[in-house]
Order: structure tokens, then sequence, then C-alpha cells
């Protein structure tokens, strides 16, 4: 009786060591409790729910602490584990194009095809990106560490998880969580920044109402949108084909169906997949680290210099417009391609000095032109330093 | 019209100069073949082993693609003089003539084919110019190398200066050219392009601005050909309209230069006629009921959806 007890209390004992609770560190409980900040956020102040609580949820799932000499085939960083098997997805870096076919799908591009000036805004707001690339050589990182991180300046989740899979992996959980908190954020971002740089007159002014766009020009513009951008940047056609493509699903009138698909279940469970992902690599052994709080920083910095940008370049462009031509330079943050939050953002801000002066059919123009720039930008940066 | 001929041109001046600017094609370089000969060692003393622990003259395939590539199937040529050439047929079933994306693989010219898949049945003559070709299973040349008679020492070989690429070199001559069976020929230690980004472009402001430049092209471009094209759907869209309507070119021009009327007109009007066509009834008193409604039958509860049917004998 005493050996078998002996057994017992020693079987007990190696059980114990298995546990959570014995495995735990206080970097696990920080993470943990990010992650549910990141649910409170969704579920009570409704910030990008979709988004949200995938990865909040994920940070639970990565953050559950565990022996990991044990060989048990849980964790995400280990090979052949099912949220390794998930994650391939993110790492190999297919998961982000398949996203983008869904939201070519779902993106109504006749706001740019109908004032084709408003795309310059979405590649103006593009600075963000480079400006953060710049203060992130400052800061010590290396060129290809700070063109991941600039990525986030681009307000392209699927974007930003596409570029540091290649340029910087061991960033990517920190870069991704960074971008999707951000633009979650840019509802709290941006207005301050609009509002400091624009005067009481121009935020009142008012644009001409788009012209109707035929079905013609809607078919035309994936098919001469991905031989322009990608004879130009090869290194985004991963992400710029899928974008057309799925695009093209929708505005052909001929594929319903998959451009149902392709809007539809697939971008949603896509959207599982990466968030759960996502969310789950930030595992505090390889995410509690003084690069992922400057990753942090810069992020942010980068959405401030993204919408000074577009901010900014409406007001210079406007200098060479007529004046029933003018663009309201509230129209400049949603460059910044979070869609269509920025787009809103416009609208509402908008809305505060002019009640009746609706913004957002115009927002929508630089905003979709600014997912082309940023993954124009990501080409870009692929094809300088890769 | 004339600014939209003028679109039409900058876009017919923009696929000629896109044309010109084609990659031309240079001379020698080799066709689009994915396995290429990368490097070949003549006379072996000292230099690689083989699994039977012989030193032999090997041949060094390349993969250049992205991809596997699987050389079964295929065969090696070998020549001294034209007209008489010895075939390596590549036998099937060795999962090993898988090469991966961008690897090598080694075949030992020691005439003993029995030893293995790797092991060809010619022997390399350095004294006498050679020939080596290797063909694909349908007989199609995919790449060949010459190499000039008595110019290989011992231990030394005739290899490409970077994999894949046209240059040839002889290596093992001195300390800083090495023969690299089985391993790539031109080993990259570093980064080159994120080195010349350090060194060069500390600050990033090079970056920025080249990087800029390319973005805003690129939306340029859409921004001139969408802005060209808009033109001329906009006056085709009037055009074909006043044809319905049987209006002349004069009256067309007339129509094209009235300007549009705004969206909002259109949606003002639309609203209203909607709000006076809804409310034709004066609003009266209703009453909701709702009453439970008894069914005895439901397909939910059919016999049909629960019970197996018989078996067909």
């Amino acid at each position: 009786m005493g050996e078998f007890g002996n057994f017992l209390i020693q079987n007990l004992g190696d059980f114990w060591t298995y546990t959570g609770i014995y495995n735990a560190t206080w970097q696990h409980f920080a993470m943990i409790a990010i992650g549910i900040f990141f649910i409170y956020l969704a579920v009570a102040k409704e910030f990008e729910p979709m988004l949200l609580i995938p990865i909040g949820f994920g940070m639970l799932i990565g953050n559950i602490p565990f022996n990991m000499d044990a060989g048990l085939q849980v964790g995400l960083y280990e090979q052949g584990s099912v949220l390794n098997i998930f994650y391939q997805g993110v790492q190999q870096g297919w998961y982000p194009p398949l996203i983008f076919l869904g939201i070519g799908a779902m993106t109504d591009f006749s706001a740019l095809i109908s004032n084709p000036k408003l795309m310059l805004i979405g590649a103006a707001a593009q600075f963000g990106i480079f400006g953060a690339y710049m203060i992130a050589l400052a800061l010590g990182f290396d060129p290809m560490q700070a063109g991941a991180i600039g990525i986030i300046g681009g307000a392209d989740g699927p974007t930003a998880i596409f570029l540091s899979s290649k340029l910087a992996p061991n960033l990517m959980g920190a870069i991704a969580v960074s971008a999707y908190s951000y633009m979650a954020l840019v509802p709290v971002i941006q207005p301050p920044i609009m509002r400091l740089l624009t005067t009481s007159k121009e935020r009142v002014i008012r644009m001409k109402p788009p012209r109707a766009v035929s079905h013609t020009e809607k078919v035309i513009f994936p098919i001469v949108g991905l031989l322009l951008t990608c004879f130009l940047v090869p290194s985004g056609l991963p992400l710029l084909g899928m974008l057309f493509f799925g695009n093209l699903l929708k505005e052909s009138g001929v594929t319903r169906r998959l451009a149902e698909t392709a809007r539809g279940p697939l971008i949603d469970v896509i959207t599982i997949l990466l968030g759960v992902t996502v969310g789950a690599s930030t595992q505090a052994s390889e995410f509690l680290t003084l690069d992922s709080i400057l990753i942090f920083g810069l992020g942010a910095l980068s959405f401030i210099i993204a919408t000074t940008s577009g901010v900014l370049f409406v007001k210079f462009f406007n200098l060479f417009l007529s004046k029933e031509n003018k663009i309201n330079p509230l129209i400049g943050n949603s460059g910044v391609s979070a869609v269509p939050d920025s787009a809103r953002i416009s609208q509402h801000v908008g809305l505060e000095y002019d009640p009746t002066n609706y913004l957002l059919m115009h927002a929508m123009g630089p905003n979709v032109a600014g997912v082309i720039g940023s993954a124009v930008a990501a080409g870009v940066l692929l094809g300088f330093l890769l | 019209m004339n600014k939209n001929k003028f679109g039409i041109l900058s876009m017919l001046l923009a696929v000629v100069v896109a044309f010109a600017s084609c990659k031309p094609a240079v001379e020698g370089e080799e066709t689009g073949s994915k396995i290429l000969i990368n490097e070949v060692l003549m006379v072996n003393e000292t230099n690689y082993q083989d699994d039977y622990g012989m030193h032999s003259a090997w041949v060094e395939l390349f993969n250049k693609s992205y991809g596997n590539y699987n050389v079964a199937s295929h065969m090696l040529k070998f020549s001294n003089t034209p007209g008489d050439t010895a075939s390596y047929f590549i036998p099937k079933g060795d999962v090993l003539t898988l090469i991966p994306p961008r690897q090598h693989t080694l075949f030992w010219a020691d005439g003993q084919p029995e030893r293995g898949t790797f092991h060809v049945n010619f022997l390399l003559d350095p004294t006498q110019e050679t020939w080596i070709g290797i063909y694909d299973g349908g007989n199609k040349l995919l790449n060949e190398v010459t190499i000039p008679a008595n110019i290989l020492a011992v231990d030394q070989s005739y290899a490409r200066a970077i994999d894949g690429e046209n240059k040839w070199e002889i290596r093992g001559e001195g300390t800083s050219k090495y023969v690299t069976p089985s391993t790539n020929n031109f080993t990259l230690d570093k980064n080159v392009k994120m080195e010349k980004f350090q060194v060069q472009d500390a600050n990033g402001i090079g970056m920025a601005i080249s990087a800029m430049a390319v973005v805003f092209s690129g939306l340029l471009l859409l921004f001139i050909i969408f802005g060209s094209i808009g033109k001329v759907s906009t006056w085709w869209a009037l055009r074909t309209a006043a044809k319905a309507k049987g209006l002349s070119d004069e009256e067309t021009k007339e129509s094209m230069t009235k300007g549009s009327t705004p969206g909002e007109v259109f949606a003002a009007i639309a609203m209203a006629m909607h709000e006076l066509q809804e409310d034709v009834h004066d609003h009266e008193d209703t009453v909701l009921t709702i009453e439970k409604v008894e069914r005895r039958y439901s397909p939910w509860n059919s016999k049909i959806y629960s019970l197996r049917e018989l078996p067909r004998k």
C-alpha cells in the first residue's frame, strides 16, 4: 500500500508539472489580460469585433501555459500540432491573399473610377509606412525589420502579415497585433489630427457628386489595375492579383456565386483562422519583449504620419484645382486603408461641421486606393529588401 | 473629343514604350530549361568521394527553378568525337532523382552504372574536347556544355561562376575558386541588398523617396488611364443616349455641353415620388391578433423520415 501510495503521489506530482498553473509566469498572465482587454474592446466598445474577438481569444489560446519540454504538440510553435497547421497559412503567407480575394469581391471601386484623382490621396497616405521605416531604422532595427514594421502604417492587416512573414517572421505577431489594434483605434487616432490640420472653411468644402460609372468601366478596372500595378511591382502579385480577381468576380456580373463565396463564407473562414492564429502567435515567451513595445509605439506613429500626410496632400492638391473641383481635406485621412473605417471617420467629422455634407462616397475613393497603394508599397519593400 | 484623342494616344504611346522597354534577348543566354549542367570535374584524385569511397569524375546538375524537378527518364549524353555519343538513361523509381528547388545533384562518371542511379556508363577524358548534354524523355536537348581539351588539371573543375548563369570558369586553381560538388558555386553569405541599404541609406530617406516614387507612379498611371477611360465612357454614353433619342450631331453636342444634373436632384425627386406613392392611405387603427395554430401533421414527425426503408432483395 505504501509503495502504491508513493506511486499515486508521484503520478499526481508529475501531472502537476504538466498543469498550466505550475508552468505559468507573469508574462502569461499579462498576455491573457491583454487578450481579455481586446475582447472587452470588441464586445463593449464594438471596436473591430470581427478582428479583435478572434485575436483576443487567440491570445488566450496562445498563452495557456504548458510544459514545453513534454512534447505534447499543443503549442502553436510546435511542428505538426493542430495550431501549428492552422498557423501555416500565416507563416507561408497564403491567408492574406485569400482575404484580399474577399475584399476585392466586396469592394465597389465606383467612387475611385468616377474620380480617379482620388487615387493620389491613397498614394500620399503611404508616407506613413516610410516614415515609420525611417524611425525604426533610427531605433536600431535592421532594414528588413524596419520595412516589416513600417507596413503597419499601411493600416492593412493582411498586407502587414504577408510582408512581415517574408521580411521579419520573428516580429510578425507583434506587427500583426499592432496593425489590427490601430485599425480598431482609427476612430480615436484620426479625428484630432484631421481637426488640427484643417481650417473651418476647408472642412465644409462640398465636393461634386460622383458620376455614374458604367458596367464596362467597372469590368475594365480590375483588369487594367492588375496589369498596371503588377507590371510595375510584380512582388505585389499575390495581394494585388487576388484583390483584382475578387473584384472582377464581383463586377463581371456572371460569377455571382463565386463572388458571394469569396466575400462571404471564404473570407469569414480565413478571418477566423487568421485572427485566432495571429492572436495565438503572441505566446508570452515570444511576444513580451522590448521590440514588441517599440513596434507598438512605431505603429501609432505610422498611423499618425499616414493620416497627416493624407490630409496635407489634399490641401496641397487643392492649390492646383479649380474652385468647383476642390477636395474636402477631411477625406485625406481615408487614404489610410482601414476599409471602411477611415472613410467613416471622414463622414462623421464632416457631418460635425456641416450636417448636410456627406463625404462617405468621396472618402471611399482614397480608402480603396489606399488598399492598392499599401499592397504596392508592400511589393516595393519586398522587391527592395528581399 | 480632342482630350479623348489625347487620352487614347497617350495610352497607345504607353503600350509602345512598354514593348520597347522589354528585356532584350541576351546572346548566349540559357534556354528556358530548368535543369542545367552546373559543374564538371574530370580527374578526381583527392576531391569528393562517392558512396563506395571512390574518387571518380563527376557531373553536377542544378535545378534552376523554384520548384522540384525530377530528372528520372532524362538522358545524360557524352561525346569525345562527333558521331560517337554515349547515353545514360537516368532510371525511374529512385526518389533521389527529384531535385529540390535551387539544389544540385551529382552523377559519377565512373563507367559503372550497376553501382546505382547516379553512376553513369561513361568515363571522361580531359585530354580530348568533351561534350556533355542533358536531354528530357522526349529526347529534347535541355542543356549542354563543351569542355576544351587539356584545360583541366587534376582536381580542377569546369563550373559556372554563379549557379545557373552563363559564365564558365576553371575552379580549383587558387584559394578563391573552390571546387564545389553538390553545393552552390557562389556562396551567398550575406544579404547584399540589405547591406547596401545599411551602408548607403542608413536613415531610410533613399528608400522612402524611391518607394514613394513607385507607389505614386503606379497610382498616377491608374489615374491617367481611368481619367481617359472615364471621359471616353461618358462621351460614349451621352452619344448613345442622344442617338437613341434621334438627335443630330449638333444637338448631341449641345446636350453634352448642357452639363449633367446633380445626382442629389434625382435623389430628391425620387424620394418625393416615393413618399407620395406610399402615402395613399390614411393611417388607420389596427388590431393585431395572434392565434396559436394547432397542426397535427408536420414533415418533421413524418414516419418516412424516421424509418429506414426495408432492403430490396
